[in-house]
């Protein structure tokens, strides 16, 4: 029987069963790997950096996790937060240099058909709404749980997903129905 | 409260599929190779109760005029008829069996993963 994300997140709080958070981070490094490569514009390199930096901080911190959440939801969280310090520290938060985060694009990016299309259609979103797109529409999360990871009203979130959507079907009508 | 998200259409569905998985390929490791050690709980409790355990056994000595009560219970313990003795040492090594026993199969766990 597969052991749940609280019998492991029990087994690091109360053992420092480090196996257990190694099981954790398996489980959970590729949708937290995938929401930073969006978020550095699949920056794979920069990505996995943070995705670690975001692994290392939860494990520090794990005793803060209060279990109101998700798991996943609570890696989102800092996965996000770790990105904004990064950004804040090369000042690309506000004011995103666009045509650098293009050229910083990875190449494997560059695959002909729908990914391709999509990934550029997702790229060319302002951050804000390509977080929420990434968080609501790629990872599954609700509004409500988009919002206490982006820490932003959840009016905002439903905003920026709207527009967002909307941009990308006008990007992709021809991949639509 | 957990509001969902607007009802699934072409999109989403082309966003959720078109996210690959991306294969571990050692980040697990590296991150693991990373992480403080720290010591847990169980080691900390069991400092924390030995410590304890020491400072009430000088306290009592102290405070009991050096002990006179153990050297009291010795002295009982050597007039005591050997059968006595011998049923006292029985029921210890009985209480430390089942006391082992009940260790070892509340300690069995599964396997991760």
């Amino acid at each position: 029987m597969e052991l749940t994300d609280a019998d492991l997140l029990a087994r690091v709080l109360v053992d420092g069963d480090q196996h257990a958070f190694g099981e954790l981070v398996r489980r959970h490094q590729s949708p937290v790997r995938g929401l930073l490569r969006q978020l550095t514009r699949a920056d794979v390199e920069l990505a996995d950096d943070l995705a670690q930096e975001t692994f290392i901080r939860a494990y520090k911190n794990i005793r803060n996790f209060r279990g109101e959440a998700k798991f996943s939801t609570w890696l989102y969280r800092i996965a996000y937060n770790v990105f904004r310090d990064q950004a804040r520290k090369r000042k690309e938060l506000v004011g995103i240099d666009e045509a650098q985060w293009q050229s910083e694009a990875d190449p494997q990016t560059a695959d002909p058909g729908l990914r391709h299309d999509l990934m550029s259609a997702l790229n060319s979103l302002p951050l804000h709404e390509r977080s929420a797109i990434v968080l609501c529409c790629q990872n599954g999360l609700s509004h409500d749980e988009a919002a206490r990871v982006l820490e932003i009203p959840l009016g905002t979130v439903k905003t920026n997903v709207l527009r967002g959507r909307e941009k990308l079907k006008k990007i992709l009508a021809a991949w639509g129905p | 409260m957990n509001e969902l998200p607007q009802t699934e259409d072409w999109l989403d569905r082309r966003l959720r599929e078109e996210a690959p998985y991306i294969d571990d390929a050692g980040f697990t490791g590296r991150v693991m190779k990373q992480l403080p050690h720290r010591p847990s709980l169980r080691t900390q409790r069991a400092i924390i109760i030995f410590t304890a355990t020491i400072l009430s056994v000088v306290i009592a000595y102290f405070g009991s005029g050096e002990g006179w009560f153990v050297r009291e219970a010795l002295v009982r313990a050597a007039t005591l008829p050997p059968l006595t003795v011998f049923g006292f040492v029985l029921a210890c090594g009985l209480l430390l069996i089942v006391g082992g026993l009940w260790a070892a199969l509340t300690r069995t766990r599964d396997p991760i993963g």
